[in-house]
């Protein structure tokens, strides 16, 4: 009991310190007001003041905090499915990114913008729309099916064919996405430039609204396994005999990663290393304990990536830094030092 | 409590387990014994339902796959040979998993009372805030031992343990303690079903022997019957000597 309202108390500190950031994520930036604060706007706005400018309501409304929600929807389930897979992997290497998972969304991600429009007009309009979410999804799912078969036998996973069945998928995913790049026209260019360095900046309400969905599904499903990936740690044969149906387990982690890694890459192109960055601070913090960086991991990638996001578009002010310099310069070093750690168990 | 009907299993066109009856009571403690290669962990495997069998395993009398995953975890428990070396947690949050079955989210009183007291038991409560993974590899077994003795503390009766050489790495007095644990275990109308090499132990606290040699039950019946010379000198191709143990009067083999 004491440990659960430990946990409540984590909970309830990240997330204040979440909505600190935003608030000082919402008043930063270059337009000016005219002397008012963003917050008077963002009161205008609840309030439905007629006075109020179209200009500024446009900047604090649909591009500001439709942009913090973003980052807070994305960076969350980044975080979550890098937590999600170091558990089914067994191991802190394991992330979207590192595995080839992005790689292999980006990939058919870029395949349906260029190649979309051809058979367009046969699809139906729902599928149209979401044609490039829909082409993430699967391109997630498949990669992370294929590292899945190729590095883990007998429950046991082999971290170097994991990651090197990443550096593959990665390799062939750069190679025609380079080749679509040479072949595409200008305005498919500018869309495949955005995949590949990832931005926040297309936030709108309209995808916050499906990311959400997506969201919550995840969780709802995801966020209870804390107690069976703990009891992963002991051994699929071990987990089973404590009631834990580890087939199943498997392939809800295995759709529910793809699903998330596949809706963040359609909506805002590949930022790496969130997965490993969140986790890895959480594991200093609460050893693996996945009953708390599971949970903790959710608020965590939002505020990680929210900062970075703030941080990245007011550096370089009035220009922007793309976002995924940001997560690489930290994320780096995180991979070096768990690359230490792991060469001292060996 | 639990009966397999001539169970084969087999790798490849390897046979390992040929045609082996085991039957079961409420309360006896079963030590399978034999040379290394003989199929004892496969035994134990399958009746402990890890690996599919085409034969049919009667649990409780109902087929052990009619079983719910989740209800099971409360009438048995299996310690394994091979346990994980690698679980960044504390010793009191593996021993908690043992509960896992029987909590949601939070661990309820009687969750937290079962782990302090199987921790005192098998003797690593001193241990209970240290890494796992800094232990040495007699306090890692006895660890798991406290873990899944943790999850069969419940009302229901007749509940089954099986356990794979659990005293590997232990010292002297904690190989008699949790063999202690397993007798005390039994005498509750719960039964176990351990995998030993040391016979002498095996004579002391078993209640039948089941002895093996490649993949066929050599012999099965009370230590008096089993452990004979011929059979053990056969079993081992190594020469014994049998004679009364001078305390107990249990059977005492001596090799060589």
């Amino acid at each position: 009991m004491k440990t659960q309202s430990k946990l409540y108390f984590y909970i309830i500190i990240s997330a204040i310190l979440l909505i600190i950031i935003a608030v000082w994520s919402l008043n930063t930036g270059v337009y000016d007001f005219g002397g008012k604060s963003a917050f008077e706007i963002l009161g205008k706005i609840i309030k439905g003041d007629p006075s109020l400018s179209l200009s500024d309501k446009y900047v604090v409304w649909d591009v500001r905090a439709a942009r913090i929600i973003m980052a807070i929807l994305i960076g969350s389930m980044l975080a979550v499915s890098g937590t999600g897979l170091q558990g089914l992997f067994k191991n802190p290497l394991a992330t979207g990114d590192l595995i080839g998972l992005t790689s292999g969304a980006t990939l058919l991600a870029a395949i349906s913008i260029v190649l979309g429009g051809h058979f367009k007009q046969y699809l139906p309009e729902a599928v149209q729309f979401s044609l490039v979410g829909i082409s993430a999804f699967i391109g997630a799912l498949l990669s992370m099916m294929l590292v899945y078969r190729i590095s883990t036998s007998g429950g046991k996973t082999n971290v170097v064919m994991m990651l090197l069945t990443g550096v593959a998928i990665t390799a062939i995913g750069f190679s025609i996405t380079g080749f679509l790049i040479y072949i595409s026209k200008d305005e498919q260019l500018r869309d495949l430039t955005f995949w590949n360095l990832g931005s926040l900046a297309a936030a709108t309400w309209t995808k916050n609204i499906i990311l959400t969905i997506v969201l919550i599904i995840s969780y709802f499903i995801l966020l209870p396994q804390g107690k069976s990936l703990n009891a992963m740690m002991l051994g699929e044969k071990d987990a089973q005999h404590l009631g834990i149906n580890v087939e199943r387990l498997k392939k809800q982690i295995i759709i529910i990663t793809a699903l998330m890694v596949g809706s963040c890459v359609a909506f805002s192109g590949t930022i790496g290393f969130v997965g490993l960055i969140v986790p890895y601070i959480l594991r200093l913090l609460f050893k693996s304990n996945y009953a708390f960086i599971l949970p903790l991991s959710a608020i965590c990638g939002s505020i990680l990536l929210l900062t970075a996001d703030t941080f990245s578009r007011s550096i370089v002010e009035p220009s922007e830094l793309p976002i995924g310099i940001l997560t690489a310069l930290m994320g780096g070093p995180i991979f070096i030092a768990i690359l230490i750690k792991f060469k001292k168990l060996l | 409590m639990i009966k397999a009907h001539q169970i084969n299993y087999k790798h490849k066109e390897f046979h390992i387990l040929d045609g082996v009856d085991v039957s079961l009571e409420y309360g006896e403690f079963l030590a399978i014994v034999g040379p290394n290669g003989a199929g004892k962990s496969s035994l134990l495997s399958v009746l402990a339902n890890e690996v599919k069998s085409k034969q049919k395993i009667l649990f409780k009398n109902k087929s052990i796959n009619d079983w719910e995953v989740k209800e099971l975890s409360k009438h048995k428990a299996k310690f394994s040979q091979h346990n994980s070396n690698d679980i960044p947690l504390e010793v009191k949050d593996v021993v908690m998993m043992g509960r896992y079955p029987y909590f949601d989210a939070q661990p309820k009183k009687e969750d937290l009372e079962a782990m302090n007291n199987m921790m005192y038991e098998t003797d690593i409560f001193h241990l209970k805030d240290r890494e796992y993974n800094t232990l040495s590899g007699g306090e890692k077994q006895r660890v798991h031992l406290s873990r899944v003795l943790a999850q069969l503390q419940n009302e229901i009766t007749h509940k089954l343990l099986f356990l794979d050489e659990p005293l590997n790495n232990l010292d002297v007095k904690h190989q008699y303690k949790a063999l202690e644990i397993i007798k005390k275990f039994t005498k509750k109308a719960n039964s176990a079903i351990v995998v030993l090499h040391d016979l002498n132990l095996a004579a002391q606290y078993a209640d039948k022997i089941l002895l093996m040699k490649s993949g066929k039950v050599s012999a099965y019946g009370s230590p008096q019957e089993v452990f004979t010379a011929e059979n053990i000198s056969e079993a081992y191709n190594f020469p014994c000597t049998i004679c009364d143990h001078p305390i107990t009067n249990n059977p005492m083999i001596i090799f060589g």
